[in-house]
C-alpha cells in the first residue's frame, strides 16, 4: 500500500514539474513568426519559407537571430548559414533593417527599423529597403552601410553583437569580397565599436592552410575568413578582417595572411584589417 | 488651386485601384489564382464559420495543406476573426490572415510541408505578392 501511494506521489510530482510545452487549453503553445527564418534543429532544422504572418509550436532556437516585430520574431541573422537557397544579397558588416519592407507591412505607421549585428561578409534575402538605398554603397557587389545609425543601434550593439559568435562555428559558402579597402564612411570605420583601444601594429598573421582543388577555388572558413583563390593567379581576401574602430576615422593596416600549400610552401599575401573586433 | 485638386482627385483615385489590385475580389477569384499559380487545388465544400467569426468559410485541400477561406460582410469583421483562425490551426504550422473581406487559414497538420513553401505560394496569391 506504501509504494502505491510512493508511486502515486511521483507521478503527482512529474505531473506538477514538467516542463510546460502545453497552454492551459492543452495545446501547445503557438509562437509567432513573420518572415523566413531557420527552423531549430530540435524541430527538424532547415529554412521556413513562409513570409507572412505565421505560427509555429517551436520558439526562435538563437533569441540573438530575432528581432521582435509587433509581437512577431523577424529573423534578421544569415538565412544561408541555416540552408537558404532563395534569392540573396550579399552585405558587409552592420547594417539596418527595414523590418516594415521585408515583411510588407502596409500600415501607416512608423517603419520599423533594427539593425543586423553580422560582423563581415553576409547574405540576406532581401536587398536594402528603398528609403535606405542612399545609406548603401554597393562596392564588389557588396552592400556597405555609409549611413548613420541611430542611437539605438549603440546601444544594443554590445549585446547583439554577440550573435557572430553564433556564427563562427557555422561552415557555409559566405559572401566572396574583392575590395582591398572600404567605401568611405563605411559604418565599420567611422563607429566607435568597442571600448576605447589602443591598436599597436599589425594582429598577428592568419593562416590558411589552401586546400588542393583543381581549378577556380572559393573556400568559406569558419572563422569569418574568406579566402578566394581563382586560378592562374592567386589573391586572398579576409572576409571578416580584424577592424578595430574608434571614434576617430579609422585607419585600415595590411594584414600579413599565410595561404599553406601543402605542395608549393607559404605564400605571404596582404589584406587588410585594423586591430581588434571583426565587422 | 483647382489643378491641385484634380492632381488629389487622381491620385487617390490611383490608391484606390491599387488597393483593389491587391485586396483578393471573391473567394472565386483567389480559388482560380492559386490554380494558375500551378497548385494542386482540390474541391472546395462549405465549412463552418460560426467559429470563425461567423463568415462565410469553404474549405478544402492545396497541395498537402488544410485551407479554409471565409467572406465576412466588411474589413473589420474579417480581420477581427484572424485570431479564431491560429486557434483552428492548433498546433500545426500554419496562418490566419485577413485581406479586404476575407479570411485565409491554413494549416499543416499533417507535417507535410516542413519548409513551408506551400503555405508560402498559398499566402503569396492570397495577398497578392507572387512573383
Amino acid at each position: 500500500m506504501k509504494r502505491w501511494h510512493l508511486l502515486l506521489f511521483i507521478a503527482i510530482g512529474c505531473i506538477a514539474f514538467a516542463p510546460r510545452a502545453a497552454s492551459a487549453g492543452g495545446r501547445a503553445k503557438q509562437v509567432k513568426y513573420i518572415g523566413v527564418h531557420p527552423i531549430p534543429r530540435v524541430a527538424g532544422g532547415g529554412i521556413c519559407h513562409i513570409e507572412a504572418p505565421h505560427v509555429h509550436i517551436y520558439g526562435p532556437d538563437v533569441k540573438l537571430n530575432y528581432r521582435d516585430h509587433r509581437g512577431y520574431n523577424h529573423f534578421v541573422g544569415d538565412p544561408v548559414a541555416y540552408g537558404w537557397d532563395g534569392p540573396r544579397y550579399s552585405y558587409y558588416g552592420h547594417h539596418p533593417v527595414d523590418v516594415d519592407v521585408v515583411v510588407g507591412d502596409e500600415d501607416d505607421g512608423e517603419d520599423d527599423v533594427e539593425y543586423c549585428y553580422l560582423n563581415g561578409p553576409h547574405f540576406h534575402y532581401y536587398a536594402p529597403a528603398p528609403v535606405l538605398t542612399a545609406d548603401f554603397e554597393v562596392q564588389g557587389d557588396v552592400y556597405w552601410y555609409v549611413g548613420k545609425p541611430s542611437p539605438v543601434y549603440v546601444d544594443a550593439r554590445p549585446e547583439l553583437v554577440k550573435v557572430n559568435a553564433v556564427y563562427t562555428p557555422l561552415v557555409y559558402a559566405r559572401p566572396v569580397v574583392e575590395v582591398t579597402t572600404p567605401p568611405p564612411g563605411w559604418i565599420g570605420a567611422t563607429i566607435e565599436v568597442s571600448a576605447p583601444a589602443v591598436v599597436v601594429g599589425a594582429p598577428p598573421p592568419v593562416v590558411v592552410e589552401r586546400p588542393h582543388v583543381h581549378g577556380a577555388v572559393g573556400v568559406g572558413v569558419s572563422a569569418g575568413v574568406e579566402v578566394h583563390v581563382p586560378t592562374p593567379s592567386l589573391s586572398v581576401q579576409i572576409g571578416g578582417p580584424a577592424v578595430v574602430v574608434g571614434a576617430r576615422p579609422a585607419v585600415v593596416h595590411e594584414r600579413e595572411v599565410i595561404v599553406v600549400d601543402r605542395k608549393h610552401g607559404k605564400h605571404k599575401h596582404r589584406g587588410w584589417g585594423r586591430g581588434k573586433g571583426r565587422w | 488651386m483647382r489643378a491641385a485638386s484634380r492632381l488629389l482627385a487622381i491620385a487617390a483615385v490611383a490608391a484606390a485601384l491599387t488597393a483593389c489590385d491587391k485586396a483578393p475580389a471573391a473567394p472565386d477569384a483567389v480559388l482560380d489564382g492559386w490554380k494558375k499559380a500551378g497548385l494542386q487545388v482540390s474541391a472546395f465544400t462549405a465549412a463552418q464559420g460560426a467559429g470563425l467569426g461567423g463568415g462565410t468559410c469553404q474549405s478544402g485541400t492545396i497541395n498537402v495543406v488544410d485551407v479554409t477561406l471565409c467572406h465576412y460582410a466588411d474589413e473589420k469583421a474579417a480581420k477581427a476573426a484572424e485570431e479564431a483562425g491560429l486557434a483552428t490551426v492548433g498546433d500545426a504550422t500554419g496562418v490566419s490572415i485577413a485581406q479586404g473581406k476575407m479570411l485565409l487559414v491554413v494549416a499543416d497538420r499533417r507535417k507535410a510541408d516542413p519548409s513551408g513553401k506551400t503555405i508560402d505560394q498559398v499566402t503569396k496569391v492570397f495577398r497578392g505578392r507572387q512573383k
